[in-house]
């Protein structure tokens, strides 16, 4: 009788949790940036532009969920006692990957194991990666969009995988979008920032992308060329990178994390801002705009650190890609077994 | 009341330790829920490619016959990143691993739990298998 005692424990874990998270003091709806911190003088390159280049991680905010719970309300950050809270639990987690023996009654699963998880250094002071509107959440999506076919892999559960086509263009390695490669996700969330006079290139190590943003304020490419990760255009809003990218494939990957959940269309715009605000931190929030697929707009926010040591490294997503083939060999298997079952009916 | 103590604190570390859901790819695409696996193997090599590495073991059966087996470890980023180098698992070692065989029923398995013989965890983390990984979305 292990598991229902588990059960129980867990359900009176989760209570607790929700009942301490409906007790406490709801913190300021704060959709902004955090400001600077005070007398720091953001660096500039030898050209006079401010300077945000380092390797940068979203790594912290792993396991924030882009949309807020419901029972959170319109509370954006967690209170000290909870932050304070969250850092014993990173603390817990720390002990529990250095003990060298696994526990006897580890539980084994189908998902990622925790081994394979990269770690946030600590605990993310969001309650969820949308900022704006206030209650954290997605807007409505409007009729249309909540009929489009959500790709295997990319949110939906019930797939029918009759090729490769049917998957996400995350797991087919070829790109997650522009939000799906910077949100945090358990590991490579590398973004390595490079300035060159009238450009910035931002290096993504997770499929591997290079935005390369020029910023002499030409003007979009022709709305006939069209691309997954977009046509983007930078300038100086002070010491705030603003990137706008526009013109996008219609219907490839969604705004959530690896580019899942609902695909955006060809009307989607992103207004993203890159905001040094001490040495070792860029508050980076994304403007989404696409009025073909949600009611509003909405804003997504988390912080970006440098770490030391941290690097990107080069991720050749299809090098060696066999759960692609186990997976459409895994539909086929359970075809075949349908039908054998169907017939001995 | 000292061992409830202990199962709520195993409760609480496990519920604390899991993963988003976001692995690269599908896994219960990739792996049965219904075909556990649990076995000795001994390593005959490493892949180190993306986007994710593959540990290669020949698994002896009672009848002596040896299978060889593929299990799917992190990606190489996320290995190196946790202190693991290509001489981490030298060819010859022995490892227990606990995971699920591939949908296809080939000899495939994610490495759920995976130890030393002895029980000394293999990686780095923790190596409790995540229950709350399904293939899916926190996007609504």
């Amino acid at each position: 009788m292990k598991y229902p005692i588990l059960i129980a424990i867990a359900l009176l874990s989760a209570t607790i949790s929700l009942e301490a998270q409906q007790k406490a003091p709801a913190a300021g709806v704060k959709t902004a940036a955090a400001p600077p911190a005070k007398g720091y003088v953001t660096p500039k390159t030898p050209w006079g532009d401010p300077d945000i280049q380092g390797t940068w991680t979203s790594d912290d905010c792993i396991g924030t969920p882009l949309n807020r719970p419901a029972n959170l309300g319109n509370k954006a950050f967690y209170t000290e006692q909870e932050l304070a809270q969250r850092e014993g639990q990173l603390a817990r987690q720390a002990a529990a990957d250095s003990q060298e023996f696994a526990p006897t009654d580890a539980r084994v699963g189908t998902g990622p194991p925790s081994h394979w998880a990269e770690r946030a250094r600590r605990p993310c002071k969001q309650t969820s990666l949308v900022v704006d509107p206030p209650n954290g959440r997605t807007p409505d999506m409007l009729p249309e969009a909540r009929s489009r076919h959500v790709p295997e892999g990319a949110g939906n559960n019930n797939p029918k995988a009759d090729s490769w086509e049917d998957f996400s263009y995350y797991i087919r390695c070829i790109s997650r979008g522009v939000t799906g490669s910077i949100l945090p996700v358990i590991y490579g969330n590398g973004q390595q920032i490079v300035q060159g006079k009238g450009y910035v290139m931002i290096l993504q190590e997770m499929v591997h992308e290079a935005r390369v943003i020029p910023l002499d304020n030409r003007p979009h490419e022709s709305s006939n060329i069209r691309s997954y990760m977009g046509d983007a255009r930078g300038h100086w809003d002070g010491n705030t990178l603003v990137v706008e990218t526009t013109n996008f494939l219609n219907g490839k990957n969604g705004i959530g994390l690896n580019g899942g959940g609902t695909p955006t269309t060809d009307a989607l715009k992103l207004t993203e801002r890159y905001t040094r605000t001490d040495p070792n931190t860029i508050q980076y929030e994304v403007t989404v705009d696409d009025p073909k697929t949600y009611v509003q707009p909405f804003k997504v926010a988390f912080p970006l650190t440098q770490e030391p040591g941290y690097e990107n490294f080069e991720y050749a997503c299809h090098e060696g890609n066999y759960a692609m083939f186990d997976s459409l060999s895994g539909a086929r298997a359970q075809e075949r077994a349908a039908a054998e079952a169907a017939k001995k009916k | 009341m000292r061992k409830a103590l202990v199962v709520l604190f195993a409760a609480v570390v496990l519920l604390s330790v899991t993963v988003p859901a976001f692995a690269h790819h599908a896994f219960a695409a990739e792996f049965d829920a219904a075909k556990p696996v649990k076995f000795k193997g001994t390593v005959t090599k490493m892949e180190w490619i993306n986007p994710h590495a593959w540990i290669h073991i020949d698994v002896k059966g009672e009848d002596g016959k040896v299978t060889p087996w593929m299990i799917e470890a992190a990606a190489p980023n996320a290995l190196l990143r946790r202190g693991w180098t290509k001489s981490s698992l030298p060819v010859g070692t022995e490892i227990m691993v606990e995971g699920y065989q591939a949908k296809d029923g080939a000899n495939r398995a994610n490495g759920s739990i995976i130890t030393f013989t002895d029980g000394k965890k293999l990686f780095v983390g923790s190596s409790a298998g995540d229950p709350g990984a399904a293939p899916g979305t926190t996007f609504k």
